[in-house]
């Protein structure tokens, strides 16, 4: 199992090389952004990255309400954390594209205001996880986690539903969108490889989650036979 | 700001951010397994 999450590893590494130069060296310079229309190849990678990973936290939380297991909690702790941090690099990536593009950094449009609601809420998660008190957090957490997650489609289709600052979708937005053939290749090897890295992260962040479990259990018991003597 | 240091302003975000998560992983991994320790020879 460890020698095939290393190769994953390793292939998620060439991935990124690969995909790094097809983003910055190959995929055509778009005419009236220019070189900045590049931050599109990290920035939708890792909101798409964000997504998946919220998926996944949904779908744990889910099976721990139900099964009441220690590893589907800590697969949901592991995707809330990867998830806000794909999910702040959405937020920071998103300005600094505005900036030269529309010549602000900000504005309460659809998408932004309704990704902010989001990272706001993954982090709300995080915070119930690490500072709530009793036995209860891992299932308030779930329960938290699945109503949280309304807002990923509402993210995804707010750019459909209102047309507001933020560009119209690039796929699967009608007859005037899609991409260049050579932007497109860019773009797919950069969601594979973000998507790649993600999966790393997840399965790091799971291994420690269950790591400090153990560590907590240990202590747990040696406090119980403390008490007993 | 231009669009070439928007570019490059943002790529180095995303990679600090990534680099930076890892790095605090491994912190808390290193914890952990030292606290591992200290329990084993504690009993």
């Amino acid at each position: 199992m460890k020698q095939l999450f290393i190769a994953f590893v390793v292939l998620t590494l060439g991935l990124l090389a690969f995909s790094t130069y097809q983003a910055l060296f190959v995929a055509p310079t778009e005419q009236t952004m220019g070189d900045v229309q590049r931050i599109f190849y990290y920035h939708v990678p890792s909101a798409w990255t964000a997504g998946v990973c919220f998926f996944v936290n949904f779908l744990a939380s889910v099976v721990y309400l139900w099964k009441r297991n220690l590893a589907s909690d800590a697969l949901a702790a592991a995707s809330a954390e990867v998830g806000v941090t794909f999910c702040t690099i959405v937020l920071i990536t998103g300005p600094i594209w505005a900036r030269p593009v529309w010549g602000i950094w900000w504005t309460w449009d659809a998408r932004l205001t309704t990704t902010l609601v989001l990272w706001l809420i993954y982090v709300s998660y995080l915070v119930l996880r690490r500072f709530s008190a009793g036995g209860q957090t891992q299932v308030l957490a779930a329960a938290l986690a699945i109503f949280g997650f309304v807002d990923v489609p509402i993210v995804y289709m707010s750019i459909r539903w209102f047309r507001t600052q933020h560009p119209s979708p690039v796929m699967g937005g009608g007859e005037n969108s899609g991409l260049d053939p050579a932007m497109l290749h860019a773009f797919f090897w950069n969601l594979a490889a973000f998507t790649c890295v993600g999966v790393v992260l997840m399965v790091v962040r799971y291994r420690l989650q269950m790591l400090e479990e153990k560590v907590e259990a240990t202590h747990a018991a040696a406090a119980l036979q403390g008490d007993s003597r | 700001m231009t669009g070439p240091v928007a570019l490059k302003a943002a790529y180095i975000v995303t990679w600090v951010i990534l680099l930076g998560y890892l790095g605090s992983l491994f912190r808390r991994f290193r914890r952990v397994r030292e606290e591992m320790k200290d329990l084993k020879r504690g009993g």
